[in-house]
C-alpha cells in the first residue's frame, strides 16, 4: 500500500512581487547592458539542460532569466550561478528565442562586481597555480571574476 | 615559401610552447611559413559580451589594424580564445556602427598623423573589420586541403584511436565564429582522419572543460574532466586531441586529480593537434616537447611504432 508522503515544503520562501519590480528598472538595465530581450525567454529550459554546469548552480539558467525577468536584483546577483558559469555559450547557442544568455550571465557579473568587491581576486590563487595555468585560463578568469 | 601572418598569443609563447613549435614545424613541412607579428599583445583572451564593455575589443582590433597596414589580409592564430577574441572583435566591428566608430576613435589616438579625422566629413573609420581571421585548421581544411594532406605524410598514424575534443569557444557562438557546426562539428574528424588515425566521436566532445574554472573552482573542472575523458574512453579512444592551450591544460593535469577522484579512472594521453600533424610529417617525437605534458604519451607513439599495430588499423 503506498503512503502519501505530503506535499514537500517550498525550499524558497515565497517571491513578493510588485509592480516595480516586473518589468522595472533592474530587468531594463539588464536588457539594455546584455542587448537581450528577456521577456523573450518563454521558460523552455533548454539552455538548463544543456549547461555543462548546472549540476553545480544553485539557480539554474532558465531560472535566472526568469527571476531576472521580475527584476530579482537580490537574488540573481547573490547567487553562486554567475560564478560557477564557464562562459561556453551552450546556451547561447541552444537558445530557441535566440537570446544570447551568456551575455545576461557576463552583465550580471558585471552588475554584481558594481559593488566593488572581487569575487575571486588576485591573492586567492596560489603560487604553483599561477605559474602553471596558461594565460588563457588567468586573464579569463580575472577578467570575468574580479573588478 | 609562401608567407602568412600569425599570431601566437601569450600562451603559445611561453606555456604552451609545444603547440607553437610543432605548428611552426607542420606549416614548414606543408609548404608555408607562420610568418610571426612583429609587434603583438595579448588579445585580451575572454571577448567583452556585454555592450558596454567596448575598451575590450582596443586590443585585438589593434593587433588586426597592424595586420591590415603590413598589406595583409590574413591572419592565422591557433588558441581557440584568441581566435573566438579575434574574430568576435572583427564580427562587432562590422556588424555595429556604434562599436566601429568607437574602436576606431581609441585607435586613432595611436596615429600622430590621423589623417582620416582632418576633415569635418571624415568617415571616422580606418578599420573596419577587413582581416580575415583564420584558424590553423581552417587554413588546413579551406586553403590547403584535408585531402592534400595524405600525399605528403612520411608517417601516417595508423593503428592509434584518436578521439577529437572541440570544446568551446573554436566553434561558439555560431553566428560570429562560423567555423563548423557547434553541435556536430566535423573540422578535427576529418583532420585526424587525413592523418591516417582512427576518429572516435564521443557525446562530450563539445562539452566545456571548464575553461578558466580550473582557477577558481578546480573541483568542477576536474568533475567535468571527468566526464570528457571517461566518455572519450567508453567510445575506443586511446588518446584526445585539441586546439586550445587551456583544454590541454585542463585535461592533461587535472588527470592527476581525476584519479585521486574516481578509482575506474585510467589516465589517457592529451595531443594538440599540430604535434599529430608534424609527427606524422616525420619530424620525431623529440621535437613536440612531449616532456610538457602531465599524462605519458609514449603507450601512443609505441603502437605508432609497431608494423603489427598498423595493420590492425587498417
Amino acid at each position: 500500500m503506498s503512503q502519501s508522503k505530503g506535499v514537500s515544503p517550498p525550499k524558497n520562501p515565497p517571491l513578493e512581487l510588485n509592480r516595480e519590480m516586473v518589468r522595472g528598472e533592474f530587468g531594463l538595465r539588464v536588457d539594455e547592458l546584455s542587448g537581450q530581450k528577456l521577456y523573450d525567454c518563454y521558460q523552455c529550459g533548454n539552455c538548463s539542460s544543456g549547461c555543462p554546469l548546472a549540476q553545480e548552480m544553485d539557480i539554474l539558467p532558465s531560472a535566472m532569466i526568469r527571476f531576472a525577468q521580475l527584476g530579482q536584483k537580490d537574488i540573481l546577483l547573490n547567487s553562486g550561478t554567475i560564478w560557477i558559469c564557464a562562459s561556453c555559450f551552450q546556451c547561447t547557442v541552444r537558445c530557441p528565442k535566440g537570446i544570447d544568455i551568456e551575455a545576461v550571465m557576463d552583465t550580471l557579473r558585471q552588475l554584481a562586481l558594481e559593488a566593488g568587491v572581487d569575487h575571486f581576486g588576485p591573492d586567492e590563487i596560489s603560487p604553483e597555480l599561477a605559474a602553471e595555468v596558461p594565460q588563457p585560463g588567468l586573464v579569463g578568469v580575472y577578467r570575468k571574476l574580479s573588478t | 615559401m609562401a608567407k602568412v601572418a600569425y599570431y601566437p598569443g601569450c600562451a603559445l609563447k611561453e606555456r604552451s610552447s609545444h603547440l607553437d613549435r610543432s605548428a611552426r614545424d607542420a606549416a614548414l613541412g606543408l609548404g608555408f611559413e607562420l610568418d610571426e607579428l612583429e609587434t603583438w599583445t595579448c588579445c585580451g583572451a575572454v571577448p567583452p559580451v556585454s555592450s558596454e564593455r567596448v575598451m575590450n575589443l582596443i586590443a585585438p582590433s589593434r593587433i588586426l589594424k597592424d595586420v591590415r597596414d603590413s598589406g595583409r589580409k590574413e591572419l592565422i592564430t591557433i588558441c581557440d580564445f584568441c581566435y573566438n577574441t579575434l574574430k568576435r572583435a572583427n564580427y562587432s566591428i562590422r556588424s555595429d556602427e556604434v562599436i566601429r566608430k568607437r574602436v576606431n576613435a581609441f585607435l586613432a589616438d595611436d596615429d600622430p598623423e590621423r589623417t582620416y579625422l582632418e576633415s569635418d566629413d571624415a568617415p571616422w573609420v580606418d578599420y573596419d573589420g577587413e582581416v580575415k581571421v583564420l584558424h590553423l585548421l581552417e587554413y588546413l581544411r579551406d586553403i590547403i586541403g584535408f585531402e592534400n594532406l595524405p600525399a605528403g605524410l612520411k608517417n601516417p598514424l595508423k593503428g592509434i584511436n584518436i578521439a577529437p575534443y572541440y570544446g568551446c569557444v573554436m566553434l561558439r557562438p555560431e553566428k560570429e565564429i562560423k567555423l563548423d557546426n557547434p553541435e556536430n562539428p566535423t573540422i578535427i574528424d576529418e583532420f585526424t582522419r587525413a592523418l591516417g588515425a582512427g576518429v572516435v566521436s564521443f557525446p562530450y566532445r563539445t562539452e566545456c572543460c571548464g575553461s578558466y574554472l580550473s582557477v577558481s573552482s578546480p573541483d568542477a573542472s576536474t568533475r567535468l574532466c571527468y566526464r570528457i575523458l571517461s566518455s572519450a574512453r567508453a567510445n575506443g579512444a586511446d588518446a584526445l586531441v585539441v586546439s586550445c592551450p587551456l583544454c590541454f591544460y585542463n585535461l592533461d593535469s587535472r588527470q592527476e586529480a581525476i584519479a585521486e577522484a574516481y578509482p575506474d579512472f585510467r589516465p589517457m594521453p592529451i595531443f594538440y593537434f599540430t604535434q599529430l600533424l608534424s609527427l606524422a610529417l616525420g619530424n620525431g617525437p623529440e621535437k613536440q616537447g612531449f616532456d610538457m605534458h602531465c599524462v605519458d604519451v609514449s603507450p601512443i607513439l609505441e603502437k605508432l611504432d609497431t608494423p603489427e599495430a598498423a595493420e590492425v588499423g587498417e
